[in-house]
């Protein structure tokens, strides 16, 4: 028991010295200082090392039919020149030659490959993403060195805010350096293995890796030293989505395809969505107002609504309106023209009516959400204690005065949270509408997978598309929550 | 019921009520019986009597935030029954609550100019320079940047008096505007109301604040059981309360 008690408290010193006591930090004892001032050297030093030494020069493509074509990379591969030249679904790749040559020996390190780059016209802005990556390595050693030199001229007192920055650009230090060599075969595992060993990287690149990974580990371990939070939830959204487009860089074919095939639907999602939810905000407010109304009249209409729609599932809810409200409009059409010919006119424009799929999708997703949203925004504004109301009305504001002025602006906080889950949610039940011929992301999916049978491929890019839209917009939703609880 | 219209006033009383009725739950539950009151220009009338007596649902009357089952009100000439009637008088009749009610989103600032802009249609210069004004009256003006959540008790109470003030109506209600208060906050809002009433304001106040009774109020009421008891002066009522309930009532307020 004693031995444990002298255990934990030297585990505790350990883990505290020499920053919290609020001593002097002596960097030359601190470890993961120590990680990060080596790792920065290495990383600036390796960069003058040869690190890609062989490069792509030329590729041949043979599509299916006999078609040829053929482009050559003076500089650096780029463009996925030999995947984006095939036509979709008619011809496929069937050959892929690539010349591969050393590099100038010059040019070889990192700083030589920067160099190159900037000194040719033109390359900077076809090459912007390889230059990017290269420099993140140098800029986290900048960054890891600026800290520890801080610390060595004012050694009291931590650069706290700069921890975080120091951990994200560590991280994107490591990505950057091997996305810069992935640029060298443009992320294509074809090119990587026609290339063979010829596109291996050479000691700089390792160097620059091991410098990098020793920044990380050292800023790493400096996360407790700070108040603020390091990882938020932010990263997420951002591994999904450069998994997405590392999916179609690594094998375009078909991930490139389905994206540039998928892609107007996911256009068609966010249109669908935002629009319904300008509308269903609207319809919410007014059912909210009408399940709180005193008049019976409309308490009973707003409450009906609410109740049957709510019992009804989404997608009858959709099919009603697209298959079964044209009958509808037919019958009331007639029935118009049967009461009297004045009505004539009438008659045939509601015969007439036909609802596009777009505006029936809107519909619907408005007439089911809003009546979640009017019980949403019901809550909310029954939340504010009547004695608001009273007082508004005390000093002569109508009701209508008292509502946008006193009750609706202190009611949103209570009903913002649920109503942004309610978007997240209208996005996903948004791939309902698929059925009826809107070409939203699900539908364009489907279509693509009707032509090649690629049910895997393009239902996983599906759903990561669906992802990174639903993981965003929760985070954004929670990025405006805590904007409006300090806001007063 | 009597008219209490003094000769020496030859203006019509400020507030006429006839043959008020209210209940609630269906007419289970009497809450005010036949009242009939009028309230002479000028007037500080304080209401007194026991929990449920029907107090609060009187003045909430006046202002028409409870509807009347049956009875006239007519404040300031308006009989009050219509919508554009009610806000018309509304605006002429201040009221402040036992629990402040003042809008937590706004600052004090804008809690005080809101419905002068919106309602009074006053520019926002003139409605912050009248604020800045009553500001001063209540002795606060160094809060006008606050939120009422910052203020003690007392101050937002009184912040809540300029508000109403900031309207300038000719009536101010007052609810137990101190009996959410701590003793030493109580003063302070006293004060202000006293200033009030001996610069002429009309004044229906329920209060059990004895002292305020006895210093400001011209007239004071004693309900109980939804019907006004006794309607006398303080020094009658107090010395000589000519019911046995209100004696009841008053040897228990008074210990
Ligand atoms: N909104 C309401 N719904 C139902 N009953 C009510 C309502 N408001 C008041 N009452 C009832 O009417 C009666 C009078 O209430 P009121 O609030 O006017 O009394 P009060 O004299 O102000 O009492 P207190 O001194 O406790 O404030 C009480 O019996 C009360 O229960
Ligand atoms: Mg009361």
């Amino acid at each position: 028991m004693k031995q444990k008690v002298v255990e934990e408290e030297t585990v505790f010193a350990d883990a505290i010295t020499p920053l919290r006591l609020n001593s002097r930090v002596v960097v030359w004892r601190d470890r993961r200082l120590l990680a990060i001032l080596a790792g920065a050297a290495l990383v600036v030093f390796s960069f003058a090392l040869p690190m890609f030494t062989w490069r792509i020069t030329a590729a041949q493509m043979t599509y299916s039919g006999g078609t040829q074509r053929s482009a050559r990379f003076p500089l650096l591969i780029a463009g996925q020149h030999y995947a984006q030249k095939a036509p979709l679904a008619k011809k496929t790749l069937t050959d892929l030659q690539v010349t591969v040559a050393p590099v100038k020996e010059h040019r070889t390190s990192g700083y030589g490959w920067l160099a190159a780059i900037l000194a040719e016209r033109g390359a900077l802005r076809q090459h912007a993403s390889f230059v990017i990556c290269l420099l993140m390595p140098l800029i986290a050693a900048c960054l890891g060195a600026a800290f520890v030199g801080r610390l060595l001229r004012d050694g009291w007192s931590w650069p706290e805010s700069w921890i975080p920055w120091l951990i994200r650009l560590a991280v994107l230090g490591v990505g950057g350096i091997l996305l810069a060599w992935m640029h060298q075969f443009d992320f294509s595992d074809w090119l990587l293995i026609l290339g063979g060993k010829a596109l291996w990287p050479r000691v700089g690149f390792w160097g620059a890796l091991a410098g990098a990974l020793a920044l990380l580990i050292g800023s790493w371990g400096l996360r407790r030293e700070t108040q603020r939070a390091v990882s938020n939830w932010w990263v997420l959204v951002f591994a999904v989505a450069l998994a997405v487009w590392l999916l179609t860089r690594v094998r375009p074919y078909p991930y490139w395809e389905i994206w540039t095939f998928i892609a107007d639907g996911i256009l068609v999602t966010l249109r669908i969505v935002t629009t319904s939810f300008g509308f269903i905000l609207l319809v919410s407010l007014l059912g909210g107002l009408g399940r709180i109304a005193h008049s019976k009249f409309i308490y009973g209409i707003a409450s009906l609504y609410v109740e049957l729609i709510r019992g009804i599932p989404l997608l009858v809810q959709l099919l009603f309106i697209w298959f079964a409200l044209p009958q509808v409009f037919d019958v009331i059409g007639a029935a118009l023209q049967g009461i009297s010919p004045a009505l004539q006119g009438w008659g045939q424009w509601f015969i007439d009516l036909r609802l596009s799929p777009f505006t029936a999708a809107v519909l619907g997703l408005t007439i089911c959400y809003g009546a979640y949203g009017s019980e949403i925004f019901r809550a909310g504004i029954s939340s504010i204690h009547r004695g608001q109301m009273e007082a508004a009305r005390s000093l002569g504001m109508t009701y209508f005065q008292a509502m946008r002025y006193i009750i609706l602006p202190q009611a949103i906080r209570v009903i913002l949270p649920p109503i942004g889950n309610e978007f997240v949610a209208l996005l996903k039940d948004s791939s309902l509408v698929s059925v009826l011929a809107v070409s939203d992301l699900t539908r364009r999916g489907r279509e693509y997978m009707a032509r090649t049978f690629l049910s895997f491929d393009t239902w996983i890019m599906v759903a990561l598309c669906y992802l990174v839209l639903t993981l965003f917009s929760s985070r954004a939703v929670e990025f405006i929550e805590s904007k409006s609880k300090f806001e007063r | 019921m009597g008219d209490h219209q003094s000769a020496g006033h030859s203006d019509p009383p400020i507030i006429q009520i006839r043959n008020l009725r209210k209940t609630f739950h269906h007419g289970r539950i009497v809450a005010l019986d036949d009242i009939s009151l009028d309230i002479p220009k000028g007037q500080v009338c304080v209401i007194i009597g026991p929990s449920g007596s029907g107090k609060s649902t009187m003045l909430r009357c006046i202002n028409y935030l409870e509807v009347p089952d049956s009875g006239t009100i007519i404040v300031d000439g308006i009989t009050l029954s219509e919508a554009k009637d009610i806000n018309r008088a509304r605006m002429e009749i201040g009221m402040v609550f036992q629990q402040f009610n003042l809008f937590p989103h706004l600052s004090v600032l804008d809690n005080i100019t809101l419905a002068q802009r919106v309602v009074r249609k006053r520019s926002r210069q003139e409605a912050e320079d009248i604020a800045m004004d009553l500001l001063r009256k209540v002795g606060i003006p160094e809060k006008a940047r606050a939120y009422p959540g910052q203020l003690s008790g007392g101050q937002q109470q009184r912040v809540a008096i300029a508000r109403a003030l900031a309207m300038q109506p000719k009536i101010m209600l007052f609810d137990e505007p101190t009996s959410a208060l701590d003793p030493e906050m109580i003063k302070e809002v006293l004060d202000v109301m006293l200033q009030l009433a001996q610069d002429g304001m009309t004044m229906v106040v329920v209060s059990h604040e004895m002292g305020f009774a006895r210093n400001a109020a011209h007239r004071i009421l004693f309900m109980d059981d939804a019907r006004i008891i006794e309607d006398s002066t303080p020094e009658e009522l107090f010395n000589s309360p000519k019911e046995p309930r209100t004696r009841e009532f008053l040897s228990k307020i008074l210990h």
